[in-house]
């Protein structure tokens, strides 16, 4: 797996000379790593104490963007609506994709196909999705309200009602990256070894017994593994909203990342901005170290 | 603890006859060794009757039951693996409980069966840790308790030593024949290495291409092995083997011509072979000596040592007669040169006569 590499192995002596070259076969890689993440990184983080912005000329001002930022109630209902998203997308497509990949991962009659069409999803582009999305829930002509009403349910506002607007997009997001979860599972699957169902078989164990006490557990470190690139990846939800909801009704689906883009693009502040994007940074940065020493440990 | 019996046993994989036809009963409490080359099927076969594969054809029966079509887990049959398939992701513990588990027994009663089992395995101090951060030999003892706990009728064991240090396979080997008595159980076990099957086996069984090509006690398997492959196979050095006609027959003595050698004259020969006939001539290595001695006729054959091996208890060379390895396995230390010429003598008697077919001519 991606995250388990570099395990601590003995220093050896390199020549000057190998070191060196080494760093000249990196320097391309380093120098674009450089300007694309870390440049940007640090000129965010020293954004975040200024309150940089169109209208006015930039001041140093210390914490007080994070002061704000913790006293701020739209801020906090963002964050709400950003583990609401990532909880109801991250656990429901981890069950889902394990589901569908033990399901898969037998001998059944057209699994390449159903491989396929679960994973088609996630190989859409994602403003095309959300395009074709926004119109299935559209609520007079779209084709969800059709079939509710066809037998015979009310219709649903479905991205017009604040308490339905979020579990709409969590629906899509499910759709979109449980094929994901599944393809990682199935690489999973196939690395428990036969002997051990086999031996299982033999200790009297049955399907539900195999699953629970076999599969499952074997599959803990890709469980994890997935458990930190969902939430990662939730954590950053954009482009679904600004093509579906624009962070509406009523900042109902108004995630970090969203509230990040309005307060920068909407409302030009930057440096207020910055700091958000900060706090995020370290949030996920503390799931990826957690993630990496679990992993870690089992591996140990 | 229960008889085996294999009636008429046949797999197939598509159109690959993976084992072929296999009739065998084993005894209850016996221990018997399924031994081959590579290939040969013993893995197949152990896995039919643990009911992992469904068999092609024939019929299984366990005791009493027919349990041709039971699945596997219902048979009363207990498989070591030779991975172990020790679950990595549960402590000794819960790897050897799980088949009791499985049978939903009361939490005190399947400790007391588990310390029990971890007991005669010596492994009771490591019930905590992980399979992970045992040895070879403590894996493979988890992997026995875990068969032991669930006093199976029958033990499977597919070359559980294979993956063992020699030293360790030879300890190991004399703890299974020993727990093999303290439990009385009746055991199935799979090695291709024959020196294995002759220490453990109350009984063997020699398999070649799926087939059955003899079923025996050790000694009568290295006596009077039925065919060459037998006894190219039990052994070790193998057996010599001299291409041979038959060149003369008075009354009870055949002359045989074997190429490089010169004719040998053997007797008491129970089936009447033609002059003509082409025959193979097979000499144990351990039955050639550098003096003369036991009864007539002697055969006396000359080598040429390429290369001699002196152990101290034995002396073991290495030669060649018409291109074929000629080894012979002299009892002490032996003052043999490499290179010099070498008569060894062997007791007419002990020398094996195989038809063109294979097939062992047998003696009055
Ligand atoms: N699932 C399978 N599909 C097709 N052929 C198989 C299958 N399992 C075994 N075979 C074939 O059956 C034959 C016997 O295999 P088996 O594993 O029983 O050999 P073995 O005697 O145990 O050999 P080894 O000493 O190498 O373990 C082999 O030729 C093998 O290729
Ligand atoms: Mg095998």
């Amino acid at each position: 797996m991606a995250l388990q590499n570099s395990t601590s192995r003995p220093i050896k002596t390199v020549s000057f000379h190998q070191t060196w070259s080494a760093y000249a076969f990196l320097a391309p890689a380093l120098v674009i790593l450089f300007l694309s993440l870390l440049l940007p990184a640090v000129a965010t983080l020293l954004m975040s104490f200024t309150d940089v912005s169109f209208l006015k000329p930039t001041n140093f001002i210390g914490f007080d963007n994070y002061i704000k930022l913790f006293n701020d109630t739209r801020f906090q209902q963002a964050v709400g609506n950003t583990i609401h998203y990532t909880v109801g997308v991250t656990f429901p497509t981890m069950v889902l994709g394990l589901l569908a990949a033990v399901a898969l991962n037998q001998n059944v009659p057209g699994r390449i196909a159903f491989r396929t069409i679960f994973y088609l999803p996630v190989l859409t582009s994602l403003i095309a999705a959300a395009v074709v999305w926004a119109y299935v829930y559209e609520p007079y002509a779209g084709p969800l309200n059709g079939v509710l009403t066809r037998v015979g349910l009310p219709p649903q506002p479905w991205l017009q009602n604040p308490s339905l607007a979020m579990n709409s997009l969590i629906i899509m997001a499910i759709w979109r990256d449980f094929g994901t979860a599944m393809i990682i599972y199935l690489a999973g699957l196939q690395d428990i070894p036969n002997d051990l169902y086999e031996a299982a078989r033999l200790d009297g164990a049955k399907g539900k017994d195999i699953f629970l006490r076999i599969t499952v557990p074997m599959l803990s470190s890709v469980t994890f593994y997935l458990l930190i690139i969902l939430i990662v990846q939730t954590f950053q939800v954009f482009g679904a909203i600004y093509v579906m909801t624009q962070g509406g009704p009523l900042g109902s689906t108004e995630t970090v990342v969203y509230q990040m883009y309005q307060t920068a693009f909407g409302y030009t502040e930057f440096g207020y901005s910055a700091a958000m994007s900060t706090i995020l940074f370290l949030t996920i940065l503390v799931f990826s170290i957690i993630g990496t020493r679990i992993m870690r440990r089992k591996d140990a | 603890m229960a008889r085996l019996e294999l009636s008429n046993v046949s797999k197939s994989y598509g159109a690959f006859d993976a084992i072929t036809d296999v009739s065998l009963a084993i005894e209850d409490g016996e221990f018997a060794v399924f031994v081959g080359p590579s290939g040969c099927g013993k893995s197949t076969l152990l896995r039919l009757i643990a009911g992992l594969d469904p068999i092609s054809d024939g019929a299984i029966r366990i005791g009493p039951d027919d349990v041709t079509r039971r699945p596997a887990g219902t048979r009363s049959v207990a498989m070591v693996f030779q991975s172990y398939a020790l679950y990595p992701h549960m402590s000794v513990y819960d790897n050897i409980a799980f088949p009791l588990q499985m049978e939903r027994r009361s939490k005190g009663d399947i400790r007391q069966q588990v310390e029990k089992a971890a007991g005669t395995v010596q492994l009771s101090t490591r019930l905590k840790d992980k399979p992970s951060k045992l040895s070879g030999g403590q894996r493979q003892r988890v992997a026995i308790a875990r068969a032991i706990v669930r006093k199976p009728k029958i033990f499977l064991m597919d070359e559980p030593l294979s993956n063992l240090d020699a030293a360790l396979r030879i300890e190991m080997r004399t703890e299974l024949t020993q727990l093999h008595k303290e439990l009385g159980a009746t055991m199935v076990y799979v090695t291709h290495d024959q020196l294995e099957a002759m220490t453990m086996a109350d009984r063997i069984v020699v398999l070649n291409g799926g087939r059955v090509e003899q079923v025996g006690k050790p000694m009568d398997l290295y006596h009077k092995p039925v065919n060459r492959f037998v006894a190219g196979f039990i052994g070790s050095p193998p057996m010599n083997m001299l291409r041979s006609k038959v060149k003369a027959i008075e009354s009870e003595y055949y002359s045989f011509e074997a190429a490089g050698i010169g004719t040998i004259v053997i007797d008491g020969l129970a089936k009447r072979l033609k002059v003509g006939e082409e025959v193979v001539l097979g000499i144990r290595p351990e039955f050639l000596a550098p003096h003369p001695a036991g009864s007539e006729p002697l055969v006396k054959i000359g080598v040429v040592p390429r290369s001699v091996e002196r152990l101290g208890a034995q002396t073991i060379i290495h030669s060649a007669i018409e291109g074929q390895n000629f080894t012979c396995v002299f009892a002490g230390d032996q003052a043999v040169e490499p290179g010099r010429d070498l008569n060894v003598y062997c007791d007419a008697a002990n020398i094996h006569v195989f038809d063109a077919a294979g097939t062992t001519v047998g003696r009055n």
